[in-house]
């Protein structure tokens, strides 16, 4: 054999090789993903089919199926696991024939190099080395320290179960900020001398305070006043009118009182008559306020202690939670609070502790946050933690369970809402997987619609006859309780994650955390608008005086008319990150900053 | 007896003596089923006799390698035993143990008290060493699996210009800081988790790995050996002890007649060229750059130091406190995920989310701490290599670079000059 034809010989040895390599390649390719994709511990068929034999049990016929799909599975699983192997080795030997064969044609083909002709000068060349080794060393460096401070340390923030938290220095506005000193009714002293749960019947509480005392008296009035989260019966609508649309929180326009809070909380304001409701609290104390709602004066707060049952140390949970984001609520008589230890209490309107249990620290790994909600003199619970679901009923003067009616559900950070529907007042409730209607009066579950998915935060809103239930990664239903095909309409495109959504003039608004604000047709779900705002939304948005009210997380209130067509009214600025839904009364609207309360009406 | 027996006796007391060492401590389950044991897909551990031979052989293809470099002037025989190289420590050990990621064990060994390094991964990280203080790089000629699998695939060297092989000098000696900081504060072996090769030798890897040891490998083909001169942190070690080295290669037996046939028989680009056909020579300027130069090493090394310590923030996220602490605290309802491995067993261990953060702010501080060693170790590299480029030494021959040299030999085969 000549050179010429070992170079042929060993040139086409290489492309047969490296074509054969090649094919193994993608075929060992192409057995990976089927292997990946065919997994037979995960097979769907075989997850139907187990689920059908939890239904028929002794059903043989079934079993065999299982048993021989399964030997399928197997079979292909195994099989293809040795064409992988056989593959692997295949690959090694086509490669190595390839190897060699380029190796021997290339020998064959090298010639001795000429020398070179020229040498680069190594004093330029060194020259040019310096001037890349610090580009080289200086870009190291500086990726490294972008890279440090783009890098955020998630344990520095994180406190130990028992740790205080600290709080930040208040900062000064432009309008007059009144200061919070010690109260002359501060409530530790009442707490020395803790009224603990009443017995039942007994009249308790500072009944006078506002001089109702009738149950359908405390109904029409709940109808009217701002006295829980999302005003009236838990729907986000107003009745109140001449709610200012012009506001700025730092330079103080329209600004009636701005008054510093003593203790975070993400719960939201409520109202009754001139008294103005929340909560704020920490890893060492929980605290209701009370404020005047002319004056934004502190009337008394009262410490959450000395509760049995309430443990030692709070619960470990989420700082975009905390420990008081359900918000208060109050018939007129006593105003109600809920934490996240569990802890349940009643005060009068004067501030004087009614009555006060702990409900079992809740399983909420982020804290819980579902709000109260009051009917006659039931207070309704929604207490939906990871050691189960259930709608408790608290009777409203001695804190004593009326009823309680287990659900299965997991954890929810959604608030109860009330509805009248088809005569009869209903509790809604949304959680995973169900948005389920009860009797407050007994409890009892009068429908249920399996439509729900994640982590479930918003509360559910009735209007037009239909109750609406959205979370985010899960869809938007519209509901037809009691109907046989109970779902009127869903859409999926804009989800919302905290906020709720809010129905009004044949309108649904949608609040995401991304900050787009949509408007959906309440009765079929046609989308007519979307609006959308720089910063996402945590508040939820209300309708008061034919307006919307959506506070985005940067403080800005977005006004928009009840339209089909977006009509912008205004977008005034609270001038600090707000997440707390308004609180409307008749020309004023009060809102919860992240240090401040303001009360804004027009001058 | 005869020699025959004694070499038959011997080769069934090695049969034997392999199959003691592999045997299972507890037996596997039979199911009767006719179901063929899958093997393993990771080493299986190895008897302590076996791991001696193994060191034995590696002084033995040490040693023949020196031999083939220094004294027989071998190329043939360094790649044929490079070939051998890469059927023993590459596919039959399946790439473990090897001394690049011995550098591990030496440094987890010095940091925790607790940690006790075994002989053979001793004598694997220091016998190259000791070889290369002596006889230069013999160790990447033929003993080191990873640079044999790379040798065998050269096939149209490109040369590539200093300035890149300057600066892309740096990359080793980051991969080396980082190995050493991680093996310290008992993170991980990243040279073995990321070691490109192991994929192949053992016919089984992440389908990423496979990607990796293949690219460097169709690289390599013109790019010679692209692990070895930018990424291998053994590497940067032997480079030093190589610089010291007592006998070297030479590409000459006797005196340089200056034919320049060996200026491109080196794909690595590690033949110096004589001081003398250099022009211009070297100005003042080099000594003012010397001097700002060897003031700017405290700075390299503080600016260096510095930042790896602020960079404890995600280097320490590669630990598995610190990874889980943080998942922890961001997704709290994984807790419920009975798919998620690490937070199950977590949870199967009783321990507490405070203890667990408590551990990973130790792991934080040891970041922080370690970072300080490895940015000014890396800032003390950058700066003495600058320094380095203005410091000029004569040279009357063709030699190869005693730091870079890989001591393969084929500048050897060029040299027409043989005795």
């Amino acid at each position: 054999m000549n050179e010429d034809q070992i170079l042929k010989i060993s040139a086409n040895t290489a492309i047969v090789a490296f074509v054969f390599s090649f094919i193994v390649a993608i075929l060992l390719m192409l057995n990976y993903y089927q292997l990946k994709a065919n997994d037979p511990l995960e097979l769907e068929s075989m997850e139907l089919l187990v689920e059908r034999l939890k239904d028929e049990p002794k059903n043989e016929e079934l079993k065999n199926e299982i048993r021989s799909l399964d030997l399928l599975a197997r079979k292909a699983f195994f099989t293809s696991q040795w064409q992988v192997k056989t593959g692997r080795y295949l690959l090694l030997l086509g490669s190595i024939v390839w190897i060699f064969a380029m190796r021997y044609y290339f020998t064959a083909r090298s010639r001795i190099p000429e020398p070179d002709a020229e040498q680069i000068s190594e004093v330029s060349a060194r020259a040019f080395s310096q001037r890349w080794i610090m580009i080289a060393g200086g870009a190291i460096l500086l990726l490294a320290f972008v890279a440090s401070f783009a890098a955020n340390d998630h344990l520095k923030p994180y406190q130990a179960s028992g740790e205080g938290e600290g709080e930040g220095p208040a900062t000064e506005g432009s309008i007059e900020v009144i200061a919070i000193t010690e109260s002359p009714d501060t409530g530790q002293a009442e707490a020395d001398m803790p009224e603990e749960i009443q017995l039942e019947g007994e009249p308790a509480g500072d009944e006078d305070a506002i001089g109702i005392t009738s149950p359908a008296e405390i109904t029409n009035l709940a109808g009217t006043h701002h006295n829980g989260f999302r005003g009236p019966f838990g729907n986000g609508v107003s009745q109140h009118k001449n709610i200012p649309v012009d506001w700025d929180g730092a330079a103080g326009r329209n600004i009636r009182w701005k008054t510093e809070i003593p203790k975070h909380g993400y719960n939201s304001p409520v109202l009754w008559e001139d008294k103005l409701f929340l909560s704020g609290g920490d890893m060492s104390v929980r605290v209701v306020y009370c404020f005047h709602a002319k004056t934004g004066e502190l009337l008394w707060q009262q410490e959450v202690s000395d509760i049995p049952g309430s443990p030692a140390t709070p619960p470990r949970v989420q700082e975009d939670t905390g420990l008081s984001a359900p918000t208060v609520t109050t018939d007129g008589t006593r105003v109600y609070a809920i934490f996240a230890t569990g802890d349940i209490i009643a005060f009068t309107m004067t501030g004087k502790r009614v009555w006060a249990r702990n409900l079992g620290v809740p399983d909420n790994h982020y804290g819980h946050s579902s709000s109260l909600i009051v009917w006659k003199n039931h207070l309704l619970v929604q207490y939906d933690s990871g050691r189960g679901g259930k709608l408790l009923s608290l009777d409203t003067s001695t804190g004593n369970t009326r009823w309680e009616t287990s659900r299965q559900v997991g954890i929810s950070w959604a608030s109860p809402i009330l509805a009248e529907i088809g005569g009869n007042m209903q509790v809604i409730l949304s959680a995973e997987p169900l948005v389920a209607g009860y009797d407050p009066e007994t409890g009892e579950e009068l429908w249920s619609v399996d439509c729900m998915m994640g982590e479930v935060g918003p509360s559910p809103a009735f209007g037009e006859g239909l109750v609406y239930a959205a979370n985010e990664y899960a869809r938007l239903v519209a509901i037809k309780p009691g109907a046989v095909d109970p779902v009127v309409w869903e859409n999926d495109e804009y989800l919302p994650e905290i906020a709720s959504p809010v129905v009004a003039g044949g309108l649904i608004f949608i609040a995401t955390s991304y900050g787009v604000l949509a408007c959906f047709d309440a009765a079929s779900g046609e989308k007519y608008w979307e609006e959308e705002a720089q910063q996402g939304f945590s508040a939820s948005p209300l309708v008061a005086d034919g307006k919307l009210y959506a506070m985005d997380t940067g403080g800005i209130m977005h006004i928009f008319s009840l339209s089909k067509e977006k009509k912008k009214l205004g977008a005034p600025v609270l001038g600090e990150q707000a997440f707390a839904s308004p609180a409307f009364s008749e020309g004023t609207i009060y809102l919860r900053g992240e240090k401040y309360l303001y009360c804004i009406g027009n001058e | 007896m005869s020699k025959r027996i004694k070499i038959l006796l011997f080769g069934i007391l090695l049969v034997m003596g392999q199959l003691a060492a592999g045997q299972q401590r507890f037996p596997k389950p039979e199911f009767e089923t006719g179901y063929v044991q899958p093997s393993p897909t990771t080493p299986e551990p190895r008897g302590l006799a076996m791991e001696y031979m193994d060191v034995l052989v590696l002084l033995a293809v040490l040693s023949l390698s020196t031999w083939f470099a220094l004294r027989s002037r071998s190329r043939r025989g360094i790649l044929w035993l490079s070939v051998f190289t890469l059927i023993y420590f590459g596919f039959y050990r399946k790439g473990c143990i090897c001394s690049i990621g011995a550098i591990q064990n030496v440094a987890l060994s010095l940091s925790d008290a607790a940690y006790t390094i075994s002989l053979t991964a001793l004598a694997f990280f220091l016998l190259p060493l000791l070889y290369t203080l002596f006889f230069g790089r013999t160790f990447c000629a033929g003993a080191c699996p990873l640079g044999a699998i790379q040798d065998l695939l050269i096939i149209h060297p490109i040369s590539l210009p200093p300035w890149l092989r300057k600066a892309a000098g740096i990359i080793p000696v980051v991969y080396l800081g980082l190995a050493i900081l991680f093996a310290t504060t008992g993170t991980e072996f990243i040279i073995c988790r990321y070691d490109p090769f192991v994929g192949i030798f053992r016919l089984d890897a992440p389908y990423h790995m496979v990607v990796l040891g293949v690219a460097f490998l169709l690289l390599g083909m013109f790019v010679a050996r692209p692990y070895c001169r930018f990424f291998c942190p053994y590497g940067v070690l032997l480079n030093w002890m190589s610089r010291f080295s007592k006998w070297h290669l030479s590409i000459t037996p006797s005196d340089c007649i200056k034919c320049k046939l060996c200026t491109s028989s080196c794909p690595f680009d590690a033949i110096d060229h004589p001081t003398e056909e250099d022009s211009p020579t070297p100005d003042r300027t080099y000594y003012r750059r010397f001097i700002i130069y060897s003031l700017l090493i405290p700075v390299w090394i503080l600016a260096g130091g510095f930042i790896a310590s602020k960079s404890y923030t995600y280097l320490s996220r590669a630990h598995q406190d610190v990874y889980l602490s943080e998942l922890l605290i961001h997704h709290p309802e994984l807790v419920n995920d009975p798919d998620n491995l690490d937070i199950q067993a977590f949870l199967s261990a009783e321990k507490t989310l405070d203890t667990l953060v408590e551990d990973a702010r130790l792991v934080q501080q040891k970041f922080r701490t370690g970072g300080w060693f490895m940015g000014g170790f890396i800032g003390l590299v950058i700066g003495i290599t600058l320094m380095n480029q203005v410091v000029f030494r004569k040279r009357k021959d063709y030699q190869p670079n005693r730091g870079d040299c890989f001591s393969c030999g084929r500048c050897m085969d060029y040299c027409p000059v043989k005795n």
